[in-house]
């Protein structure tokens, strides 16, 4: 039984492909609290409630962008980077909406470009994954440039 | 009355000289469970990511760190020199992911100011892009440009 799904191979993407991955994320407070913690982040406004919302620009904890960007990312993962070996870049990433502990995320991604690879066996792909909340406001874009396996025994 | 020591923790706009460069504080050595957690949190399907036999048979020692939380933990260590002031995190361009990066692995963070400019549409604030690298023992593993508001100082 194979580990990883037999339709996203590199052979498997063509340029203009778009996708709306089926499973979404309602962030929640362990998520966003959690990974801003683990990596460090000292930003009080991503845990602190009181210092988040007395300034009056904020209505609760804002999420780390980080966090924003690496769950909608996350959420295309299996549909696009399932059989990839490396990641190797992301760029044009952007923010365009706070993002607030509740909020829902649904991933969707595109083939922007596919090309042979530094090695015989993977070619490179470079995906616009974006992600909308429950609102259908756009709240992150970016590219991401991977190396995915062409498919075994051909 | 006792005199209250407070130590701010932040940088303002007038920080940021084009060239400047902020060494940032602390590091962090990446355990097996900062990545486990994250990659599952995210739901970053791809096996390298949590299955060690998976990551083995592809040439790695061993499960590969999430590209995503290296980007997470790097931004984080750069926050108190670079964003804890406040403004908005607005995205990041030519990340490079130059090589896997496993558990017990060691970053550090170091960014250089590459472009200062006003904000038309926040007076008190200007725009900041920073070049940002983690650096395992030396050699740069991650770099990007982070683009984010910052506050003037009052």
């Amino acid at each position: 039984m194979p580990l990883t799904s037999s339709d996203n191979y590199f052979e498997d993407f063509a340029v203009g492909q778009t996708f709306e991955h089926v499973r979404g994320k309602t962030l929640t407070e362990m998520d966003q609290v959690l990974i801003s913690h683990l990596v460090m982040n000292s930003a009080q406004a991503h845990f602190n409630e009181v210092h988040a919302t007395k300034s009056g620009t904020w209505t609760g904890r804002i999420a780390f962008g980080g966090v924003t960007i690496s769950m909608i990312l996350g959420l295309a993962s299996q549909d696009t980077i399932e059989n990839a070996v490396a990641v190797t870049g992301l760029d044009k990433v952007r923010l365009m909406k706070s993002v607030y502990h509740g909020d829902t995320f649904m991933a969707f991604s595109e083939v922007l470009s596919v090309a042979d690879g530094p090695r015989p066996d993977c070619g490179e792909v470079v995906f616009k994954h974006w992600g909308v909340n429950q609102n259908d406001d756009i709240v992150m874009s970016a590219e991401r440039r991977v190396l995915i396996k062409r498919r075994p025994g051909q | 009355m006792m005199e209250l020591i407070r130590k701010p923790h932040q940088a303002y706009l007038e920080d940021f000289e084009v060239g400047r460069v902020f060494e940032h504080h602390w590091g962090r050595t990446i355990n097996a469970s900062d990545n486990s957690i994250f990659s599952a949190v995210t739901l970053s399907y791809n096996p390298l990511y949590f299955n060690a036999d998976a990551a083995r048979a592809e040439g790695h020692p061993d499960i590969v760190v999430n590209p995503n939380f290296l980007l997470c933990l790097v931004i984080g260590l750069s926050v108190e020199d670079l964003s804890e002031g406040g403004g908005g995190f607005l995205g990041i361009d030519e990340a490079t992911f130059h090589a896997p990066v496993y558990a017990g692995d060691t970053i550090v963070a170091r960014s250089t100011v590459v472009k200062v400019r006003g904000s038309d549409s926040r007076p008190g604030s200007g725009v900041v892009t920073w070049r940002t690298e983690g650096l395992r023992r030396g050699e740069c593993v991650i770099d990007f440009l982070r683009t984010n508001f910052a506050r003037r100082k009052a």
